[in-house]
């Protein structure tokens, strides 16, 4: 009865709005950026100095709480203008009905192109032929590894692993039990952290989402349970998140790591040794190079009442002048095109720019939670031994085949 | 002297005419229909809405376009058969049952250790008491957190003491293991209640006349038997009352295991509240957290009829 009496008067009030000029309008946008160098808050500012008559009403909400912040508004119909979403969840939230429509809009924008975008991030806006969504800043994984535990062990920092079988061997060689220092680190939490950081190792083994229980995914889960199983890995990845994990590499209990460019600002900060980027190892015979796509996109919840004011905002933040700004929060610009000059962390960004090129989105697809979920519930049990990876991912196939057979994802 | 000192009694009536007025008030008959209704107004609405809601949300097909209207599709039992048929089910069942009665049983007879413990008095003791209540102002997260470093397997404190004296000789992978992490959790959780359970107890042993120990100890009983005989007994309806107000407390417990291990590794420390949220909110499936908080709601109504029946019984006594 609330709900309703609720509804009816923010109908009407969307109508009036509608009709009236728009001057004055403020644009509310919920976000996640909690640091207030953030790019993307500098941003907003710019925005506001230019735009006078219709300033960002803006609040800040830790990522891990936005779809549900997001659900919540939509269920009270006190949605924003506009917000950032993490890039696997549109389809879901678009297959629900629970965003604009803005295929019309991007057509007809002269900034937001979709041949300029990586086709990882513009292919998570997307569903059912439909754009849902802008991509904003990019994100992708690469491996962080301690170049004076390299030579401490008399290897050679300029070679990191550049394929699977080196991996192993360099872990194998860094890992130290007396000084609790483990040879590699990954986040395998029960989490979509968890399918994030191994969905990469899937992709260089040959394998794939639709095959889980071939011999070449299969591969993809025994390196991981193997590195756990001696020892190379602690058991602990199965509860750390990748932030955690980051932190057991500042620390120095772990010599190798995969992370995110958005640890680059901790590592120049906190790190107390020589550290170096490259990029994921491949697997020998396969040679596929592989990484995650994550980042966040800009998104119009259903029942916004800026709608077109939020768009112009989103084409402003899409502008190469804004969008380059991204890297000095540890993201990259989803669009290649735009390059960030002096970057800091310049090895760094390389790495991570070659990186973005080969990195796949999660998706799309509207039931990607419960795909993800199955592979995290495999990677849990293999790595801690109560199954071995085979049946694991046969379980993991039981549940994501009929999702994908409903709705198949290209190219994973 | 007597200008320093304020003069009660005499003074009153004439003094404090607003003071008169209101005790007049409160003693008249209509003010307590008024503070009853306030109250039952603010029980339905605050209570009996969200309840009902949540209720009628359980047998509807949810999803997050019509999430926020109440006129969705009705499904009967479908959710409630959809949890039951999924192979999640026993093992939450499991989960929750063992969290729960472990982390009841432990609390209360910690406390009760505690209670006792205190009563003996000692130098230091109401600091030391104040030190165990700290913890119970901690917010549940932080508690979550740093139990979470204390058993890190790598460099926590747990396995450096243990090792140190020599009691295992590697790493207890405490969190990461699926067959230890529900005890690592109800441990957390376990210090996390005892506080509480203390301080409940020791009023109920205050309630216990200091004469009836001195007589029975003329009487010659030992200690042991003076706690069997007497103690436990006239604490009964006290235990009652804190299992009860316990079990409440742990069935809904999310945070610390949230914190510690997000329900994990492999579901192992997933209890009731933790699927609930993890249906709602990590694959949008509100329905069926709804029907999970709904068969969580039932426990915990029983427990809590249970509860108020013994305290009608005590009130009777």
């Amino acid at each position: 009865m609330k709900s309703l009496l609720k509804t009816a008067v923010w109908a009407a009030a969307s109508v009036f709005a509608s009709t009236a000029a728009s001057a004055g309008e403020k644009i509310q946008i919920w976000h996640i950026f909690g640091n207030a160098t953030e790019p993307t808050l500098v941003n907003f500012t710019r925005w506001n100095e230019t735009h006078p008559d219709n300033q960002i009403d803006q609040k800040f909400i830790p990522f891990a709480q936005l779809s549900q912040q997001l659900i919540k508004g939509i269920a009270t119909g006190d949605v924003p203008d506009l917000v950032t979403i993490d890039n696997p969840v549109v389809a879901s939230f678009a297959s629900q009905g629970a965003l604009e429509e803005l295929t019309d809009l991007v057509k007809g924008s002269k900034i937001i192109e979709k041949s300029k975008y990586y086709t990882g991030s513009w292919n998570t806006t997307i569903w059912s032929e439909r754009q849902y969504a802008v991509p904003g800043e990019a994100n992708t994984l690469a491996l962080y590894y301690n170049a004076d535990m390299f030579r401490a062990k008399g290897l050679d920092p300029d070679k990191p692993p550049r394929t699977w079988a080196e991996l192993k061997e360099l872990s194998a060689k860094l890992t130290d039990p007396a000084k609790g220092v483990y040879g590699v680190g990954f986040s395998a939490i029960q989490s979509e952290e968890g399918t994030f950081q191994w969905l990469p190792f899937l992709q260089q083994s040959g394998g794939n989402l639709a095959s889980l229980t071939s011999p070449d995914s299969v591969a993809a889960m025994t390196l991981w349970a193997d590195f756990v199983k001696s020892g190379q890995a602690s058991k602990d990845v199965l509860v750390k998140r990748q932030f955690e994990m980051m932190s057991a590499f500042l620390g120095g209990s772990s010599a190798m790591v995969v992370g995110g460019p958005w640890e680059l600002q901790r590592m120049d900060k906190d790190a107390k040794f020589e550290w170096r980027v490259a990029t994921l190892p491949v697997r020998e015979g396969k040679n596929i190079e592989a990484s995650a796509l994550g980042g966040y996109v800009w998104g119009i919840p259903k029942g916004a009442k800026q709608r077109a004011l939020a768009f112009k905002l989103v084409e402003f933040m899409s502008e190469p002048e804004q969008m380059k700004r991204a890297w000095s929060g540890g993201r990259l610009p989803p669009v290649p095109s735009i390059s960030v000059e002096n970057p800091a962390n310049p090895k760094a960004y390389e790495v991570f720019k070659t990186q973005m090129i080969v990195a796949k989105a999660r998706g799309p697809h509207p039931a990607w939670p419960l795909i993800s979920s199955a592979i995290q519930t495999a990677i849990q049990s293999s790595l801690t031994g109560q199954s071995t990876p085979a049946a694991a991912l046969e379980r993991a196939q039981a549940v994501i085949k009929p999702l994908l057979d409903k709705n198949p994802i290209e190219g994973l | 002297m007597s200008k320093a000192l304020p003069n009660y009694g005499s003074s009153r009536p004439v003094s404090r005419p607003l003071e008169g007025a209101l005790d007049r008030l409160f003693d008249s008959r209509n003010v307590w229909s008024v503070t009853v209704a306030a109250t039952a107004l603010y029980l339905l609405f605050f209570v009996g809405y969200p309840i009902l809601y949540n209720v009628i949300m359980s047998f509807q097909e949810v999803s997050v376009s019509n999430v926020g209207r109440l006129d969705r599709p009705w499904v009967g039992f479908a959710n409630y058969q959809r949890l039951i048929g999924d192979p999640l089910f026993p093992l939450v069942v499991k989960n929750t049952i063992v969290f729960v009665s472990l982390s009841v049983i432990l609390q209360c007879a910690c406390g009760l250790a505690l209670a006792l413990f205190f009563q003996q008095r000692f130098p230091g003791s109401g600091a030391l008491r104040g030190v165990i209540l700290a913890g119970w102002i901690l917010p549940p997260l932080v508690v979550g957190a740093i139990w979470k470093w204390l058993l890190a397997s790598d460099n926590g404190v747990f396995n450096y003491a243990l090792q140190s004296i020599g009691l295992i000789s590697g790493p207890v992978y405490w969190l990461s293991d699926p067959s230890s992490s529900l005890l690592a959790v109800t441990l957390a959780n376990v210090w996390f209640g005892v506080p509480f359970n203390m301080i409940l107890l020791a009023a109920g042993l205050s309630g216990i006349p200091r004469e009836i120990y001195e007589a029975a100890m003329i009487d010659g009983a030992g200690p042991f038997r003076r706690f069997t005989a007497m103690t436990l007994p006239m604490l009964r309806p006290t235990l009652y009352a804190l299992v009860a107000l316990s079990t409440i407390y742990t069935m809904r417990s999310f945070d610390v295991i949230w914190t510690m291990t997000h329900g994990g590794p492999i579901d192992s420390s997933n209890v009731f509240p933790i699927w609930s949220y993890k249906l709602s909110f990590d694959i949008f499936d509100f329905a069926g957290g709804a029907a999970a908080s709904t068969m969580m709601l039932i426990v915990v109504f029983f427990v809590a009829l249970i509860y108020v029946r013994s305290v009608r019984a005590e009130a009777r006594a």
